[in-house]
């Protein structure tokens, strides 16, 4: 790979959340919470489902507003006041979306292609249609670019999106539950894929998921919620003696243990 | 309280749902009547999910009522069963009964948020499919065409067909009161100026306002859901230029041409009406509609069919976009869709008439 990440010259961190505050309705998911992502670093952010994960994704994203809290980007704060953050605050991220969200009227190349055309309007076909392919070839997709997303099978699609996410090498890329609802082979393929583009392209991440294997492959850190608070922040070694939930977690213990015996019925029996 | 009574009710081998139904009912009357509920499970072998769960049940009821429910001569393995009973009945978040000032003040803020939303939405489409159009970066080349072929030039049929009827009707019902006066032949200016200035443009915006309108709105809302307006924002495209100006043109353009369309066939089979019911040949009914029908009626069909459009356009944009849940909310936003843009256009079509008559 030749091409470098458009990283920012300045020393200013890829991503820095301070105390934000997010929920729907009146319904709080996010209360507080801080996020400190270096260059460089794969992050996994980690819970129980409902716990605030996806909401954070989309608060660090610009995708959703938080309540509170301010959200920079490589030292620039996403700027809420015309309604929605300026376009230049999205050009330094990429996204992979859980389901992959490729646009089903365009075909894997064109959605490949997307980010730079829409941009780039003048820019050669036979050069997107390269880059589309150079792209698909670093997920293992080569071949199915002509091919509509309909087409393609939950694992081709996550990863057609993650060709995408990469189309403007972007120096920091977010990705929504990778692995999730993939085989444990295309699951581990895809952790691979994503440390291997560390490995090449120094890309920082911020990953959500809940699986287990997943975050061991990948994490340098983590970030635990629980009920919209970090309860724990720190790599898996840490994490080790760290708060029971999170112990428990990484584990795969129940929290709240099933109900005792103490708590049941005791029925009148007779013989 | 009554005496307690003794009978005992006998379970089967297997607590079927017929089972579980019967021992309800009459254990249920014993509680009625003041008694304890006395159960002989001698025979009983297989207790599952259902029995256990009436038995629990059974309990709290007789618990709740100061009686009890007595298991006989219960074996082993349904013993072993009922040992996981909970002891406590199941608990949910109750969302609590909001004081009415709560009720008002909540509803009214979330009402508030849902309007500040639309008009988001709204202000953006309007600005990006007028004053902001000319910055078409995100405009895929040959998308308006496609979306002409898909939201206009498809509907044609349906449009000519039902114009047709419709003037047939028209022309035959008015042709027969104007015959009583010998005014047969003023069936051509009340057709001509009928058909241009209120029924084409109505019908032809009702047809694409549930072919179109409902279309682009479930496109738009299943894109929404499925996280792909998400990846657009996330691209810095702005899903508006990407979504929206393609739509908005489409139906711009092949809108009025589709009331033209409507117009005439109403025209034509009011004329076809009159020849073979009045005897009003072709050329009278043509001469006196060129004397009927002025300029201005064409004016005002041309400038409500481009209106109706963008009501259509701009509902179904704001009801896809808006959609937040999952499938069943595109459905709804669907519906939603044309029952707002059937309101809106009637509703337009009536202040049109208020300022243009007036």
């Amino acid at each position: 790979m030749t091409t470098t990440p458009n990283s920012p010259a300045t020393g200013a961190p890829p991503l820095r959340i301070r105390g934000l505050r997010a929920g729907y309705g009146t319904r709080v998911i996010l209360d507080g919470v801080d996020l400190y992502v270096p260059a460089g670093e794969i992050h996994v952010v980690l819970g129980g489902s409902g716990c605030g994960k996806s909401t954070l994704l989309r608060a660090a994203t610009g995708l959703e507003r938080p309540w509170a809290g301010s959200v920079e980007l490589f030292g620039e704060p996403l700027d809420w006041t015309q309604g929605r953050p300026a376009d230049e605050s999205f050009l330094k991220i990429g996204v992979l979306f859980q389901g992959g969200a490729m646009i089903s009227s365009l075909n894997v190349e064109e959605n490949v292609a997307l980010p730079l055309r829409i941009h780039y309007p003048d820019l050669p076909r036979a050069a997107l249609r390269e880059l589309a392919h150079l792209k698909l070839q670093q997920v293992s997709l080569d071949g199915a670019g002509l091919k509509m997303p309909g087409e393609l099978s939950g694992g081709m699609r996550k990863r057609a999106g993650l060709a995408r996410a990469l189309a403007a090498d972007p120096a920091l890329l977010f990705c929504d539950e990778p692995s999730a609802g993939l085989d444990p082979v295309t699951s581990r393929g895809l952790d691979d894929l994503l440390l291997e583009l560390r490995e090449t392209l120094g890309i920082t991440m911020v990953v959500v998921t809940h699986e287990l294997d997943s975050i061991r492959a990948i994490a340098d850190r983590i970030t635990f919620l629980s009920t919209g608070k970090v309860i724990f922040e720190g790599t898996l070694e840490e994490a080790a003696s760290g708060p029971e939930e999170v112990r428990d977690f990484l584990n795969r213990q129940p929290s709240s243990p099933g109900t005792a015996s103490a708590d049941v019925i005791a029925f009148h029996l007779e013989s | 309280m009554s005496a307690p009574s003794t009978t005992l009710l006998t379970v089967p081998a297997a607590m079927t749902p017929a089972v579980v139904t019967d021992l309800s009912k009459r254990a249920g009357e014993i509680l009625r009547g003041g008694g304890d509920v006395h159960l002989d499970c001698a025979a009983l072998v297989r207790l599952d999910s259902l029995g256990l769960a009436f038995l629990t049940s059974l309990h709290r009821q007789a618990e709740a009522g100061g009686h009890k429910l007595v298991l006989h001569a219960l074996q082993e393995a349904p013993a072993a069963v009922l040992a996981k009973a909970p002891a406590h009945p199941a608990e949910g978040e109750e969302t609590p009964v909001p004081k009415l000032f709560e009720a008002v003040g909540g509803g009214a803020y979330a009402l508030a948020l849902e309007w500040k939303d639309v008009a988001l939405l709204l202000s953006e489409s309007l600005y990006h499919s007028t004053l902001g159009w000319r910055k078409p970066k995100t405009l895929l080349r040959g998308e308006a065409v496609t979306q002409m072929i898909r939201l206009g030039s498809t509907a044609i049929s349906i449009v000519l067909l039902l114009s047709t009827l419709i003037g047939f009707t028209l022309a035959l019902q008015s042709g027969l009161q104007l015959e009583k006066y010998g005014a047969a032949i003023f069936l051509a200016d009340g057709i001509g100026i009928s058909m241009i200035t209120e029924i084409g443009p109505l019908m032809t915006a009702v047809i694409l306002a549930g072919r179109s309108g409902s279309a682009i709105t479930a496109e738009l809302a299943t894109m929404t859901v499925q996280e792909e307006v998400s990846a657009l924002r996330a691209m810095a495209a702005n899903p508006f230029q990407f979504l929206v100006i393609p739509r908005f043109w489409a139906l711009t353009v092949t809108q009025p041409l589709l009331t033209v369309a409507s117009a005439l066939s109403g025209i034509f089979s009011g004329m076809v009406v009159a020849l073979l019911f009045f005897n009003i040949a072709p050329q009278a009914f043509l001469n006196q509609l060129q004397g009927g029908v002025e300029i201005k009626y064409v004016f005002q069909m041309l400038v409500k069919s481009v209106t109706f459009a963008w009501l259509i356009v701009f509902i179904a944009t704001v009801k896809g976009l808006g959609v937040r849940g999952g499938a069943d909310a595109v459905g709804r936003a669907a519906t939603d869709c044309v029952v707002t843009c059937i309101f809106a256009i009637v509703l337009a079509d009536a202040l049109f008439s208020f300022f243009f008559y007036l």
